[in-house]
């Protein structure tokens, strides 16, 4: 394997400005589970954290509580999975604020908060439609009433409420944001005044004005990865932050072979001949991706040693994530974030 | 409450069952093959552990092989994957962390590529395709949960999917197990294999790489 990925954290910090002027007044959660979308934790966190990023949001506490090892104490970072009684001590123990969608866990965080004698930070997530986590509507009044009593012993501090949408249709996130602005009023009869409501991501946080409420959290645009089917990085005023290069290691009479392949993560659906690459000679097919290797067509001189890139900026001709994993049915966050861990991580300013 | 590293867990885990793998080895050997092919210890042993898997190789006396050795134990033989008798090494299970009513008619997950044809209930299961958990296996492959089957409904995301379980009684809590052997008729890579159109050494790898790893015995 000769592939690595490079980030340049200049440009993490020029989308980072770029979402803060786009979404203002309301504010960024920068989201950072899954390895900073396979960017590298430590360095995104730590770059974000300098440019004045002051949420993060962390998938699991597990997370979480990595982000807060890396930035100290100040930022406020956001967890929203805790499988067990041990996540919640964690989290607790971590200061970090928890997303809340289901009764059960309403009543475990209680009880955890209580033994450890702290106020835990609560986001309470409504269901709007997308039925993964979340508090059906119909359960939400009795839901909002108990977590008022839990706040009125010292256990939580209902900080917000918060939803995900579907981004299936304009139309129904419109649905989705009536539920959501129906919950804000059952939590406020509840007497439950929250001062961080959040429900976009990135695609809404740029399209929706009126979805962005206080904050945003958002992922993708964050590392200039685009949506599939929507506007551009460029349009968007953002850039690829990533770029995968892999070497020459071999050349032959038409075509060269790479160091990367369908075992660091580049699926071998790539091949074929649909992909194109960039190569000192600019854009050329990406033939086939083998196990440990992939063929790119030749180009005049092609040396070992030489680099290839296989997804970034477009500055070689190569397509970004998402111009790859549109050929092949997905997503850009996929193609991101299935870039083998092994792969080592070059970040650069 | 659990004790650390045991009870349910935020991310899914891949077990390395050491003893699948010693199983696997031993039957080459039986059949007078003394060589191991290279490809088995890249990407970390194809995401099993190459610490694990050398220690394997070295007590079935498997050596590794170059051109003209002879026979050679695969990867595929070795791991239990994209082979007929060979039982799977890798067991993938995630953790249900909530169960919820569905009514007819509503959608789930983005785009609301699957909506309930009835009313029905939905578990939250951890695993995504950041693990491996291919984003195509949304409404094509099944997960089993105290050994009954339930689908993967509507796209799977970044680090959760949804299952339908219907009225089957399902808890936070529980175990989903994704990855299993098919010789138990459990699920496995090869419905995975038909569903993405990738090849079983891929999909093994990044489950392996980006799960939580523990060692089975």
């Amino acid at each position: 394997m000769t592939a690595r990925l490079h980030v340049d954290l200049t440009a993490l910090t020029a989308n980072l400005d770029r979402v803060r002027a786009t979404v203002a007044p309301a504010g960024l959660m920068l989201v950072v589970k899954d390895d900073a979308y396979g960017h590298g934790l430590e360095a995104v966190v730590r770059t974000a954290a300098a440019a004045g990023v002051d949420w993060f949001g962390a998938f699991d506490v597990r997370t979480g509580a990595g982000v807060r090892a890396v930035v100290g104490g100040g930022p406020r970072i956001f967890a929203w999975i805790a499988a067990s009684r041990e996540d919640l001590d964690t989290a607790i123990a971590a200061d970090l604020d928890l997303g809340i969608g289901d009764a059960d866990l309403l009543e475990e965080l209680g009880d955890a908060a209580h033994a450890a004698g702290a106020t835990v930070r609560v986001h309470l997530k409504i269901d709007t439609g997308l039925h993964r986590n979340g508090v059906r509507p119909e359960q939400w009044p009795a839901f909002v009433r108990r977590a008022a009593e839990l706040q009125a012993h010292g256990a939580i501090d209902v900080v917000g409420v918060w939803s995900h949408i579907a981004e299936a249709s304009d139309a129904e996130d419109d649905d989705a944001r009536a539920v959501f602005e129906w919950a804000l009023g059952e939590a406020a009869a509840a007497g439950i005044q929250v001062s961080v409501r959040h429900l976009a991501a990135s695609a809404a946080s740029f399209a929706r004005p009126e979805f962005r409420y206080d904050m945003v959290r958002v992922g993708a645009f964050c590392y200039g990865i685009r949506s599939a089917g929507g506007p551009s990085a460029g349009e968007l005023g953002l850039r690829p932050i990533a770029r995968l290069e892999a070497d020459v290691t071999a050349v032959g009479a038409d075509a060269v072979q790479i160091g990367i392949g369908a075992l660091d993560g580049l699926p071998t659906s790539l091949g074929g001949g649909k992909v194109r690459v960039g190569t000192p000679a600019g854009g050329l097919r990406l033939r086939d991706v083998g196990t440990s290797r992939a063929v790119v067509d030749a180009w005049p001189q092609a040396a070992v040693g030489e680099s290839v890139t296989v997804f970034g900026p477009g500055t070689r001709g190569e397509g970004s994530s998402t111009d790859l994993a549109e050929l092949i049915g997905t997503i850009g966050e996929e193609i991101a974030v299935r870039v083998s861990p092994l792969v080592p991580r070059v970040h650069s300013h | 409450m659990s004790t650390p590293g045991s009870g349910p867990r935020s991310a899914p885990v891949a077990h390395i069952s050491r003893s699948a793998l010693s199983a696997n080895a031993g039957a080459a050997r039986a059949r007078g093959i003394h060589f191991f092919s290279s490809l088995i210890l890249e990407a970390d042993a194809w995401g099993h552990g190459a610490e694990l898997v050398r220690s394997v190789l070295a007590a079935e006396a498997l050596t590794p092989g170059g051109h003209g050795d002879g026979p050679t134990l695969e990867a595929a033989e070795l791991f239990g994957v994209g082979h007929a008798s060979a039982t799977p090494a890798l067991r993938l299970t995630g953790t249900v962390l909530s169960v919820k009513d569905l009514r007819a008619g509503e959608g789930v997950s983005y785009g609301f590529a699957f909506r309930a044809p009835a009313d029905t209930r939905v578990a939250l299961v951890t695993g995504g395709y950041a693990q491996g958990i291919v984003r195509a296996l949304g409404g094509a492959v099944d997960v089993a949960i105290a050994g009954e089957r339930h689908p993967i409904v509507g796209r799977v995301a970044m680090d959760v999917c949804v299952v339908e379980v219907r009225d089957a009684v399902v808890r936070r809590g529980d175990e989903a197990l994704f990855l299993g052997d098919p010789a138990l008729g459990e699920p496995s890579l090869a419905d995975w294999v038909r569903a993405t159109g990738l090849v079983p050494s891929e999909l093994i790898t990044m489950v392996g790489l980006r799960s939580i790893r523990e060692e089975a015995p």
